[in-house]
C-alpha cells in the first residue's frame, strides 16, 4: 500500500507543479506582487481533505522547492515557503471544524494566512516593516483567491471521493472524520 | 460553524481591508514621475502631475550642465554646453510614453515613468 500511496502523491504533486507554472504564464491582471490566484493550493486543500495531513504536507514541500526551482525566482521560495507553511498550520487546525460544504472557507483562511505569512516573511528580509501597509490589499486578494480556488477544490474533492477506494483500496480512512465531512449543513 | 457564520466572516473581513485600502492608497500620486539618471542612477525624481508653477534647474558635474524644465506633465532640457546637444533638440517628453531624453556626453537620462526612482521607496524590493 504504501507504493500506492508515494505514486498518487507524487500524482498530486504532479498537478500542483503543472498548475503553478501554468499560472505563472497568466499575465498578473493586479499590478501588486504577492496577488496571485494560487491555483496550486486547490491540491493542497483536496489532498489535505481527502488524503492525510502528512500527504498535503509532502506534496506542499516539495511543489515549493521545485516549483521556485523550475521558475527560476529563489527570492520567491523565501515567501512561498514562509506562506505555504503558515497557510498549512491553519488549515490543518481547521480541518476539523468545517464540512464537506464548506471547504471553500477552509481554502479562503488558508489564503489569508498564506498572505500574512509572506508578508512577514518580507519584513524579516527587507527590514521594512513599512510593508504591512500592504496587508489589506494583500488579504482582500488571498481571501477571493482562496475562495475561488476553495470552491474549486469543493467541487473536486465531490467528485474524488468516490473513486479514492480504487486508488487506495485497503486504506482504513478515518471513519468518524468521513461522518463528519459528510454531514449535511442544514442553515 | 455555520456556513452563514463564515459567509459574515469573510465579509465582515473584506469590507474592512477595502476601506483600509481605501484609506491607505487614497493619496498615493498616481501621474506620471520624470525621473533623472546620471550614470544609470536616479539622482533626481519629480512628480510631473503635482506641478504647480513651471520651473528650471541647472544639473552639474564634472563633465558640464544641462538645463532642465518642467511643466504640467512634461519635461525637457532647455539649454546644455555639450558639443552636439542632442538632448535639447529631443524636445518635450510627457506622460504618451516617449522615448526618454539622453545626453550621452553627460551620462544623463530622463525617463518619465509611473513611480519615482530617486528615494528607493517600498517598491525596491517588492518581488
Amino acid at each position: 500500500m504504501k507504493t500506492r500511496r508515494i505514486v498518487l502523491d507524487a500524482l498530486f504533486t504532479a498537478v500542483a507543479l503543472t498548475l503553478f507554472l501554468v499560472e505563472l504564464q497568466i499575465p498578473n491582471p493586479v499590478p501588486v506582487a504577492g496577488i496571485k490566484l494560487g491555483l496550486a493550493n486547490l491540491v493542497t486543500v483536496v489532498a489535505m481533505v481527502l488524503l492525510s495531513p502528512l500527504d498535503a504536507l509532502a506534496i506542499l514541500a516539495v511543489r515549493i522547492l521545485l516549483g521556485s526551482l523550475f521558475s527560476g525566482n529563489m527570492m520567491a521560495l523565501l515567501y512561498s515557503a514562509a506562506g505555504g507553511a503558515l497557510c498549512y498550520v491553519v488549515m490543518l487546525l481547521l480541518r476539523g471544524v468545517v464540512t464537506a460544504r464548506q471547504i471553500w472557507a477552509l481554502s479562503a483562511v488558508g489564503g489569508i494566512a498564506h498572505n500574512v505569512g509572506q508578508m512577514a516573511a518580507a519584513i524579516a528580509v527587507t527590514r521594512t516593516p513599512a510593508l504591512i501597509v500592504y496587508l489589506p490589499v494583500l488579504l482582500i486578494g488571498g481571501t477571493v483567491a482562496g475562495l475561488f480556488t476553495g470552491l474549486a477544490a469543493q467541487f473536486l474533492i465531490a467528485r474524488l471521493r468516490p473513486l479514492l477506494p480504487r486508488f487506495l483500496p485497503t486504506q482504513t480512512t478515518n471513519r468518524g472524520e468521513k461522518k463528519n465531512h459528510e454531514e449535511s449543513e442544514t442553515s | 460553524m455555520k456556513t452563514r457564520s463564515w459567509i459574515l466572516i469573510f465579509a465582515v473581513l473584506l469590507a474592512v481591508c477595502s476601506v483600509l485600502t481605501a484609506i491607505l492608497f487614497a493619496r498615493r500620486p498616481s501621474g506620471t514621475v520624470a525621473n533623472i539618471y546620471r550614470d544609470g542612477v536616479c539622482v533626481y525624481s519629480v512628480d510631473l502631475s503635482a506641478v504647480e508653477e513651471p520651473f528650471e534647474f541647472t544639473l552639474t558635474d564634472e563633465r558640464g550642465s544641462n538645463t532642465v524644465r518642467v511643466e504640467r506633465g512634461r519635461i525637457r532640457v532647455t539649454d546644455a554646453d555639450c558639443p552636439d546637444r542632442v538632448c535639447v533638440s529631443a524636445g518635450w517628453v510627457g506622460e504618451n510614453g516617449s522615448a526618454p531624453v539622453v545626453c550621452l556626453p553627460h551620462r544623463l537620462v530622463i525617463r518619465v515613468e509611473k513611480s519615482a526612482k530617486a528615494d528607493g521607496g517600498i517598491d525596491a524590493v517588492a518581488r
